[in-house]
């Protein structure tokens, strides 16, 4: 993250007129997409299109030559550029060549990429953007702040001086009356251009057609009324066939804006044409008499050779990723720097403007996962994100505080138990009421402005647990108690709780000593070196004493031991194996209790209303939601879902250190939901959730407390016993 | 196997349409369908009107009701126009013949040279167009579960007839429905091959509601390029499809 990005994070966080459309963006975008899954299966529309994304882009060059035969066969000039500046010197050349003076066009992402504009503009060509959105922002002289709707973060107010300085004449803030305005602008536009340059949503290689859809017609009409049509066209754009075509324009519109279709969907094959007035085609009867069609390379045909991102290339743009994302909702689109946003945005950025520049981007992404469930590509947007760290680091070496962070500190378990150790000592200035840190010194002090930290344990679980470092002989199941970094150096009593209730429900819990951090800190950043000597030492600490299960209260340490170990290591034909052996055992607190004592203890006379966070890497990395409201509800506590339960909370593992203030405004809106529940309790099954959550409740001076689900049941369990 | 009009499939094109803000007309006949659009023309104070080719609405008579209630029609594909000039079908092919009408259409002088024809016929109809207040076209297609209207052209002029004026009026025979988007796109595949490949045509444009814009805070709005009233007739030419002909979308 350079210093950059932060200014511009923190502008985004300071823009009130942002920070008061970006609510709103996000509720019409969620209502919106909830219409339009009405009545289709998502699920399968969204394997086809997948399907048809792999195939085009593995057949990426019989495509081509096929499209560029039929387009030229109906009349089209085809043209192939290489990058920017090929397409930039061919519409030069062209406009030249026919004294263009007007230009009018229509939405074109690869236009933005290739600054074509400002080509335009410097050689004296006045180009004007139909798009009303990209209309705004145009006259405004800024960049799109979304992919779809460029204009989000611009106000009435500020649209109407916009539109008032263009016509002369003060206008109000009637929104109907101000698009009126723009409809007689662009109409005189249009009919006053020599040339229309628009881009496709499609281009289908069997018969030569261009795909363009839009709601306002300015698709249809930037394309038809100019003699001359220039249309620029990634490569990736191409499909097969009209039915692939289909595939894609079945899920386009509703996953964006909730519509069925769009308004308007032109299919354009050639210039146009008739025989009426003589035998031989006659080209410009009533739409243009030029169709001029560039393919864009410009470092697609690289990312498909690549395995690892060439899924990049299955984007449709439907940008149903940014309206999940929650740093898109609360920083918007100009914050990525690059014309591409989001995270899929920081992949397209890599290979269009190189690798060095993505990073960035991609450090924004918290992965969370949202974007994964809304993609109609299945794109793994945040596994290229990890990716792309990761060869940065390869590339590059990790920055000096992360290698002593990750390689002086974190790959030597002694010493992290050193260092928290020293930490335990040096905090106690710091520390206030509840055993809460509330002001740290700089370069912390911007974390405890979001919020309160917990105290380094006294005590931490290691310590507390160091008679229960194997089970008793003989007792089954045995549980290996896997509690993960945070657990045990700032949330030890949770720990207990969690093997107190375990021996409750008949299983033998223990905690394997030489467990340390899972390394998803060191991961997440892109330093897989470090995790690996990590993962073979925890794998081996688990193994030792052959467990049943191994219970995690961090779903982030679940889905390293479940899932990245074996990836990791899966070229490592000794430890491939054994890591393996440990995943099919890992098993979330609430799934546990849940096989293991399958009637309820019913602990409750009556019912305790209680809210439930979802954590990301619980609900999305597990694909864990039902078990822990099962377990809850069963015991006799009444959940009161919140709105967006499965939003992310913010802490994002070093992201809450590394973008604090977004981490709070993230925060914020998860608080606000939970408050708006009315319920005293909000209990999740994600310790760092328990801290982002309780850190932020803090700051507000809530009383509603934060538990892990082993943390309350516990809690009643306990006073159940007291009682009887 | 393409799924053939039904009065099932009419409700939820009805209904769909509707969501949209197209508002969807069922005629009883020609006389219903002609007085339908005489009387929308006449409560929007309409003048002008262009048209692009539409079967139905030349077998029931369409422009010759329009123009005895007064209102100015002009046809806007080239063969239609043609043939609208000289009165009479099959319209005039000889070059000399179409420069003399275009001449007298056009008030100058137009010689028989067929990039002259073409570009005085680009400017004339341009214009008219322009100047409209109502667009009547066909459809070669409705689809059901979008609202979809699908109408397919070579020239270009049926989607600025459908776009640029105020008002669109579609006109549609009901065995024209299909249930989905699949449909549709079989349905184009067939009618775009010939013996020597695909020879896809140069416009197809799906129309789905009317058209809006979000991108100005507030609800979607209205006017914002193109119709801001959609209205598609239903014609029930009573014919009975049973099984899937090709013959039947090929026409708008």
């Amino acid at each position: 993250m350079t210093a950059k990005m932060k200014r511009r994070v923190n502008k985004a966080l300071a823009d009130k007129n942002l920070q008061t459309a970006l609510p709103t963006f996000m509720l019409i975008t969620k209502v919106a997409r909830q219409i339009g899954m009405q009545g289709i299966d998502f699920s399968t529309l969204r394997d086809e299109l997948r399907r048809v994304k792999e195939k085009s882009i593995a057949n990426l060059p019989q495509l081509v030559q096929q499209f560029k035969a039929q387009a030229t066969k109906a009349g089209a000039v085809v043209y192939e550029a290489k990058d920017a500046q090929d397409v930039n010197n061919y519409i030069l050349k062209l406009a030249r060549e026919h004294n263009v003076k007007q230009i009018v066009k229509s939405k074109s992402m690869v236009t933005e990429e290739i600054e074509l504009n400002k080509h335009l503009k410097d050689a004296g060509i006045e180009v004007t953007e139909t798009d009303l959105g990209e209309y705004i922002v145009q006259l405004a002289g800024e960049k799109p702040s979304h992919l779809v709707g460029p204009a989000i973060h611009k106000t009435i107010e500020q649209i109407a001086e916009l539109f008032s300085k263009v016509t002369g004449e003060k206008l109000g803030f009637d929104p109907q009356k101000l698009v009126e305005v723009a409809r007689r602008i662009l109409r005189q536009a249009y009919l006053n251009a020599d040339m229309g340059i628009s881009g496709a949503n499609i281009a289908i290689a069997e018969t030569g057609t261009l795909v363009i859809v839009t709601n306002e017609a300015n698709g249809c009409l930037v394309t038809t009324l100019p003699p001359i049509h220039v249309a620029v066209v990634g490569y990736e754009k191409l499909v097969s066939s009209l039915d692939d075509a289909t595939a894609i324009l079945k899920l386009l519109s509703r996953n964006t804006t909730g519509q069925k279709q769009s308004v308007y969907v032109s299919y354009i094959t050639g210039p146009s044409a008739t025989t009426a007035i003589s035998e031989v085609p006659l080209f410009g009867v009533q739409g243009p008499g030029e169709l001029h069609i560039i393919l864009v390379d410009n470092g697609r045909m690289q990312m498909r050779e690549s395995d690892e991102f060439k899924e990049a290339l299955y984007c449709i743009k439907c940008g149903a990723c940014l309206n999940i994302c929650p740093v898109f909702g609360s920083v918007a689109g100009q914050t990525y720097g690059y014309i591409y946003q989001g995270g899929i945005g920081a992949i397209l950025t890599a290979f269009l403007h190189g690798m060095d520049k993505a990073v960035d981007p991609a450090s924004l992404c918290m992965n969370c996962m949202a974007c994964t469930e809304v993609c109609p590509s299945h794109i793994d947007i945040p596994r290229m994100i990890l990716r792309l760290r990761t060869k940065f680091v390869e590339e590059n070496g990790l920055s000096l505080t992360r290698k002593i962070a990750y390689h002086g500190i974190l790959s030597h378990p002694k010493r992290l138990n050193t260092a928290i150790s020293i930490g335990s000592r040096l905090q106690s200035p710091f520390v206030g009421k509840d055993s809460m840190v509330r002001r740290l010194p700089y370069p912390l002090n911007s974390l405890t402005r979001t919020i309160s930290l917990p105290a380094l344990a006294q005590h931490p679980l290691r310590d507390r647990l160091k008679a229960f470092s194997s089970p008793r002989a003989g007792t089954h199941p045995a549980v290996a108690f896997y509690a993960g970094c945070v657990a045990d150096y700032a949330y030890p009593e949770i720990g207990d709780d969690v093997m107190k209730y375990l021996q409750e429900c008949g299983a033998a819990p223990y905690y394997p000593q030489e467990q340390t951090c899972c390394g998803a800190p060191a991961l997440v950043t892109g330093d897989e070196e470090t995790c690996i000597k990590l993962a073979k030492i925890n794998i081996a600490a688990i193994e030792e004493m052959n467990p049943d299960y191994i219970v995690t209260v961090c779903p982030g340490c679940a889905v390293m031991l479940q899932q990245e170990y074996p990836r990791l290591l899966a070229n490592d034909p000794e430890w491939s194996l054994r890591a393996e052996a440990i995943s099919t055992k890992v098993k979330d607190f609430s799934q546990l209790v849940l096989e293991l004592t399958p009637s309820a203890q019913k602990m409750l006379s009556q019912n305790l209303k209680v809210t439930y966070h979802d954590p990301c890497y619980l609900r999305r990395g597990l694909g864990i939601y039902h078990e822990p409201r099962q377990l809850l509800q069963r015991e006799g506590f009444e959940i009161v879902e919140m709105n967006d339960a499965d939003a992310c909370c913010g802490f994002a593992g070093t992201f809450v250190l590394e973008y604090p203030e977004l981490s709070g405004s993230i925060l914020n809106r998860k608080l606000n939901n939970i408050e708006a529940t009315g319920a005293d309790i909000v209990v999740t099954n994600c310790i760092p959730c328990v801290l982002q959550l309780r850190g932020g409740l803090d700051k507000r001076n809530s009383n509603i407390k934060v538990m892990h689900s082993a943390e309350l049941l516990a809690s009643y369990h306990k006073s159940r016993h007291i009682n009887t | 196997m393409v799924a053939t009009s039904t009065p099932e499939l009419v409700e939820q094109f009805k209904s769909v349409a509707s969501n949209v803000v197209a508002v969807v007309y069922e005629a009883e006949g020609a006389e219903d369908a002609n007085n339908y659009v005489v009387k929308l023309a006449q409560e929007h104070n309409v003048k002008r009107v262009v048209k692009s080719k539409s079967v139905v609405a030349t077998e029931i008579g369409l422009n010759k009701y329009l123009e005895d209630a007064g209102f100015e029609v002009t046809e806007t594909d080239i063969e239609e126009w043609i043939a609208q000039l000289a009165g009479e079908r099959p319209s005039p092919k000889k070059l000399e013949e179409i420069a003399e009408l275009f001449s007298k259409a056009i008030g100058e002088r137009l010689e028989p040279d067929p990039q002259v024809l073409l570009k005085a016929a680009r400017r004339y109809l341009r214009q008219s167009i322009i100047n409209a207040d109502m667009g009547i076209s066909g459809a070669n297609i409705a689809i059901a579960e979008t609202g979809t209207l699908v109408i397919i052209n070579s020239e270009g002029n049926a989607r600025l007839v459908a776009t640029l004026p105020l008002i669109h009026v579609a006109m549609i025979g009901r065995e024209k429905l299909v249930s989905s988007l699949n449909d549709a796109a079989t349905i184009l595949k067939l009618l775009s091959k010939n013996a020597a490949g695909y020879k896809m045509p140069g416009y197809i444009t799906y129309i789905s509601g009317r058209s809006t814009t979000a991108d100005i805070p507030g609800a979607p709005m209205i006017r914002a390029q193109g119709p801001e009233e959609v209205h598609i007739v239903l014609l029930d030419s009573h014919k009975q499809i049973k099984e899937f002909n090709e013959e039947t979308y090929r026409l708008p």
